[in-house]
């Protein structure tokens, strides 16, 4: 090979090389366009749901109840009939087959619209109005696009008739959208229509704070004692140790430790968002240690000194001095240790909260699920409608994480001292 | 009378905003120890990492001006830096052997740029470089350990082997004793003396006796001008300069 | 009934605090005492004493209520002639007591259930009524002697200062409690597993299929039962499967996440660094559910449909699938680590490298990255233990088929994916199957450690080089 060929394949190697770079890092960025492109994509239609406009006329013979009731009487009383009547006006149908067929067009609950519209407003007693109630799953499918329609009629759920009275209400305008409050409002539900993720939502805050409160106390005053007071011995170095492993040892791990010693051992009850947030404090634990341990670390010995200086006694010039200076660095680090804590779900899996939850919980120790549980759940069913919701539920969930990550880049920017 | 190997016309050298070397105009001459002395921060080494574009690995650098060695110009962006480093060696303040055997050191040039294909060639040129470098008999038995694991001086030897190893034109060497103990250093002076019959030889020195000892041509840096340039005798005996002669007799720096 | 003792004794102490700290300002002024720290030392120090005995004894006495109260109730329903098989009936027993105690029971309560409901009235009334009364004892007690150090005019400050480093320590402790907790919950299991499953069938056994293991009472187990058992619990096809899949995801990680990395930290400028380092550490903090759930409806069923179009037989839960995925968000690992690790390569060696006339990526394969190969291969190994703990993504799109294939295309199942189907059915509590999760999360807990042990130290031995 002559000089001039030989120099010629080392510069293409190079440019080679770089490309491999460049491409790599490409690579990467396109995964996380793609995936969150396919998420928003799949998810943002959740947010609306779809109803139909029915004429109901509350009619006061069917409903047994006198003019201006009580909230009660309203409560107690059966608004089946009114439903049905108001329901089967919506579209000619004859025959039991076709009356059941334009009913199942409407949510499970829509007796309960009916009735919650009257709650609202009691006057209604004899009168006639226009709601929208909720579709039911298959035809919010249906209208947002996700429902494949060419399939032979024994291959889906919904029926050749069922097609032809939405369609008739499409060109009626009677089918609109609606902002998709069960979304937010309600609990895990059989029906995607009605299934939401407030009870994940109050479940992960409570998991979350309780995190906060046992992690947060406990790892800054673990890292000033292993930094400040802690003597260079056996012990430390062990405790040091440990600290490190227990960073890296899987999620799965602690879900096993806390099934066996916090349900079995002091039986908490399951489920729970105390048992979760304990859980999830001892992972966070060292996730907060390690960059508290950082921040300490970085205030210079000067510091210390001065305070000495004037008569401070050791605890004062670390807890007047040294700690506030390394506040903004441990702040940061608690919050990303509480985004990591946020998205955790194989240990909240193992402590049982894959179990239904229909209701709100209203203290930590009521059963509940949490967020990224929810997305496993919803995940796991075969309904096309939750397909969006999980997708949705993924949003919050990521736009929960953004926030965290910025507000902890933000403190760090803000508040740090560069000590150079 | 040597040729002229090197000349640099109007070279201004940038950092950013920061200007660390103004209008130098020097030759160099073939085959000959040239000694660039003046106090820390002179732009010294800037001027010789100019010749071999060693500045080209500072982002912020800017380089503007002509370098011309054998009468091509090396300021050129389309010149082949890798060539141009096969014929100017360096050798730094603090040496730098790879965390290789010490044989790799050696080979590890040659081999890039494809000047030893076979194992026995490869052997001559790693044997030859030690000789030439005068460390061949102090590691001829111990090839297969770390370069790393040599004294200072040692290691030294091995960079200037190195860099003999791709058979330059032009060995720059920036401050090379300055991390060594007198022994050591007497060595390297020694070794410079010899290859100065191959080579051209450019050293920035602190150490004026050093200059003195080394070098048949001497040029006398000073806040990023060249102030004066001359025989070393001439420079150190009587210099044209006053700024030289309060320099040398150690009136600042 | 906690939250109220709580509550009390944290009252007490704050107003403990107020009383010794102007009880100790007027004494020192009356009887012009020079008092050995500032007045409101004093009070803290009473703060402490009054509250930290009581509730420590408060925490510990209610870890252990509930199980002390639980066997003793079993025993009474014992006595009173209530039979069950095995611990699962035992502690069904005891729910319906509770029940019936809490007014929640609905079936019929027959004698037996009747009288052990109301010694359980009784025994809860027993200890409630100690508790109280022994915390009471403990506060005064404790106040009493504070109060007696505080006369003779003790250095509060120190003592107080003395108190909270016991209070420092002992909350680093909490890091060794939490190891010995792990250690402890998965032994503890383990051992019983191991006690019906000798370790060798378990280790070398090349077939795992739980369900079999239907046998609710360890201790119960025939010769013929076991023979069929010791075949249901073969560790080899999980080890297999774990790190097939892991190794799929490092043939991803490791080029793309070390390209990226060289890249970040050789060749690009720092506007192009700045842009794209946070960003791939996004992917890092991503939570794994989503990973698993695009993984699954997305990127698995994809998959099968290019390998129809192809003509291949492509499982929707692939090991390819939940690989890629898996390599995808191990890549900021990699990348990370390896971009700090060439980045303390010191600029000398680089410069030498130059000098002699070598290109940029000549150096960085060269001399750089030789250089830096203790760190990558720490980098890598940590990425790996990654790999073999991750739990979401290959639950929700690797399968459940515990077999030796090293076919990408196949569905296989790894020791995490076991574990979660395990204990998320039915459990009962004392059968080889639920305890065989705790063998599973023993092995997968030495494994990692080994691995982040070898991790560091290779990591460290490169620190000490350049440092």
């Amino acid at each position: 090979m002559t000089k001039e060929q030989r120099l010629k394949k080392r510069h293409s190697a190079e440019k080679r090389f770089r490309f491999y770079g460049l491409a790599s890092i490409f690579i990467a960025l396109l995964f996380v366009v793609i995936l969150v492109h396919n998420i928003f994509s799949k998810g943002s239609s959740a947010f609306m749901k779809t109803a139909i406009n029915v004429d109901v006329f509350f009619d006061q013979e069917l409903l047994g109840i006198p003019n201006n009731p009580s909230k009660e009487q309203i409560s107690d009383a059966d608004l089946y009939d009114v439903a049905i009547e108001s329901i089967l006006k919506v579209y000619p149908a004859s025959g039991l087959d076709q009356e059941n067929a334009l009913i199942d067009l409407f949510t499970i609950d829509a007796e309960i619209e009916i009735k919650n519209a009257l709650i609202k407003n009691p006057n209604l007693i004899g009168k006639t109005i226009t709601l929208e109630i909720t579709a039911s799953d298959d035809i919010d499918q249906l209208h947002k696009g996700n429902y494949p329609r060419e399939l032979p009629e024994d291959r889906r759920r919904i029926s050749d008739y069922q097609l032809q009275i939405y369609d008739t209400l499409v060109e009626d305008n009677k089918i609109v959208k609606n902002f998709n409050t069960y979304y937010f409002q309600n609990g895990d539900s059989r029906d995607p229509e009605l299934a939401g993720i407030g009870g994940a939502l109050v479940g992960s805050f409570y998991s979350i704070i309780i995190c906060l409160l046992l992690a947060f106390p406990v790892a800054v005053l673990a890292s000033i004692y292993l930094e400040e007071f802690a003597p260079k011995n056996k012990i430390t170095d062990f405790i040091e140790i440990n600290i490190n492993n227990l960073a890296a040892v899987p999620s799965i791990v602690y879900g096993l430790l806390a099934l066996q010693i916090l349900l079995a051992t002091i039986q908490l009850p399951r489920s729970t968002a105390l048992v979760a947030g304990i859980t999830l404090a001892l992972m966070t634990l060292p996730r907060i240690i390690i960059p508290c341990r950082a921040s300490l670390k970085a205030v210079p010995p000067s510091i210390r000194e001065g305070a000495l200086a004037v008569g401070a006694s050791k605890f004062q010039s670390v807890f007047h001095h040294v700690v506030p200076l390394a506040l903004p660095g441990t702040l940061s680090g608690t919050i990303i240790g509480l985004a990591q804590a946020l998205g955790e779900t194989a240990p909240l899996i193992l402590i049982g909260m894959v179990a239904f939850v229909v209701d709100i919980p209203s203290t930590p120790i009521d059963p509940s699920s949490s967020l990224p549980v929810q997305v496993y759940l919803w995940s796991e069913s075969a309904e096309r409608g939750f397909v969006e919701k999980t997708s949705a539920t993924i949003m919050m969930l990521l736009s929960f994480l953004i926030v965290m990550n910025f507000l902890a880049v933000y403190l760090r920017q803000k508040f740090e001292k560069r000590w150079n | 009378m040597s040729d002229i190997k090197i000349r640099s016309k109007n070279l201004n050298v940038y950092y950013g905003e920061k200007q660390a070397l103004f209008d130098v105009n020097l030759d160099l001459n073939e085959k000959e120890v040239t000694a660039l002395i003046g106090p820390s921060g002179c732009g010294k080494s800037t001027f010789i990492r100019c010749i071999n574009r060693m500045n080209d690995v500072i982002d912020i650098c800017k380089v503007t001006g002509n370098i011309e060695i054998d009468g091509i110009e090396i300021n050129d962006k389309n010149l082949d830096v890798v060539s141009l480093r096969e014929r100017v060696g360096m050798v730094f303040q603090k040496p730098n052997p790879f965390p290789k055997s010490i044989y790799d050191n050696i080979s590890y040039g040659p081999k890039i740029h494809g000047k030893g294909e076979s194992k026995d060639e490869l052997d001559e040129i790693v044997e030859s470089s030690l000789r030439k470098a005068a460390l061949w008999e102090e590691v001829k038995d111990r090839l297969d350990e770390p370069g790393t694991g040599l004294s200072g001086g040692q290691q030294q030897r091995l960079c200037i082997a190195r860099a003999i190893s791709v058979n330059p034109e032009v060995i720059l060497m920036d401050e090379p004793c300055s991390a060594l103990d007198p022994i050591a250093t007497a060595k390297i002076e020694e070794l410079i003396d010899e290859l100065k019959t191959a080579y051209t030889i450019v050293i920035v020195t602190h150490s004026m006796a050093q200059a003195v000892r080394v070098s048949q041509k001497t040029g006398f840096f000073h806040l990023g001008k060249l102030i004066e340039v001359g025989e070393t005798e001439k420079i150190f005996k009587n210099p044209d300069n006053k700024m030289t002669q309060d320099y040398i007799t150690g009136r600042f720096g | 009934m906690n939250f109220v003792l709580i509550f009390l004794i944290l009252i007490f102490s704050l107003s403990l605090f107020f009383y010794g700290r102007s009880k100790t300002k007027s004494i020192s002024i009356e009887q012009n005492i020079k008092l050995n720290a500032l007045p409101k030392f004093y009070g803290y120090y009473l703060v402490l004493w009054c509250s930290i005995p009581a509730l420590v004894f408060l925490l510990i006495w209610s870890l252990f209520e509930p199980t002390i109260i639980k066997s003793i109730i079993i025993e009474v329903a014992a006595n009173q002639g209530a039979i069950f098989n095995d611990k699962n009936e035992a502690n069904l027993i005891y729910e319906k007591i509770k029940a019936i105690h809490l007014g929640t029971y609905i079936g019929d309560i027959d004698s037996i259930l009747r009288e052990s409901a109301l010694s359980y009235a009784k025994f809860i009334n027993l200890f409630t009524n100690s508790k109280i009364v022994l915390i009471f004892g403990i506060v005064i007690a404790s106040v009493i002697y504070s109060l007696n150090k505080i006369k003779n005019n003790n250095k509060a400050r120190d003592d107080v200062e003395v108190i909270l480093k016991g209070l420092l320590f002992v909350s680093s402790l909490i890091a060794i409690l939490t190891t010995l907790g792990i250690i402890f919950s998965l032994l503890f299991e383990s051992i019983k597993f191991f006690s019906v499953i000798n370790i060798f069938d378990y280790l070398f056994g090349t077939n795992w299929s739980p369900q079999k293991a239907f046998v609710n009472d360890a201790s119960l187990i025939t010769e013929a039962e076991y023979a069929e058992l010791k075949d249901a619990f073969g560790f080899i096809p999980l080890i297999a499967g774990t790190s097939f899949i892991a190794f799929i995801a490092m043939l991803v990680a490791v080029p793309v996440g070390l390209f990226s990395g060289i890249y970040m930290a050789e060749y690009a400028s720092s506007k192009v660094r700045r842009v794209s380092k946070p960003i791939i550490e996004i992917l890092a903090g991503i939570p794994t559910v989503v990973y698993g759930f695009f993984a699954a409806l997305t990127v698995g069923p994809f998959f099968r449909q290019v390998g129809e179009n192809l003509g291949l037989t492509v499982s929707s839960e692939s090991a390819l699938a939940a690989g890629l995925i898996m390599g995808i968000m191990i890549i900021p690992y990699i990348s990370s680590l390896s971009d700090d690790v060439i980045n303390s390569v010191p600029q000398s060696l680089r410069d030498g490298s130059y000098a002699i006339g070598a290109t940029k990526s000549e150096t960085i394969k060269k001399v750089v990255i030789p250089a830096a190969l203790p760190g990558i291969i720490g980098s890598v190994l940590l990425a790996v233990s990654r790999a073999i703990g991750e739990t979401m993504i290959v639950v929700m799109a690797a399968g459940l088929a515990a077999n030796l294939t090293i076919n990408p295309l196949d569905s296989t199942t790894t020791i995490t994916t076991q574990i979660v189907m395990i204990l998320v059915g039915d459990q009962e509590f004392d059968s080889p199957k639920t305890q065989s999760a705790f063998a599973l999360g023993l092995t997968l807990f030495i494994a990692t450690l080994i691995l982040n042990y070898i991790a560091q130290r290779a990591v460290k031995k490169y620190r000490e080089k350049y440092d």
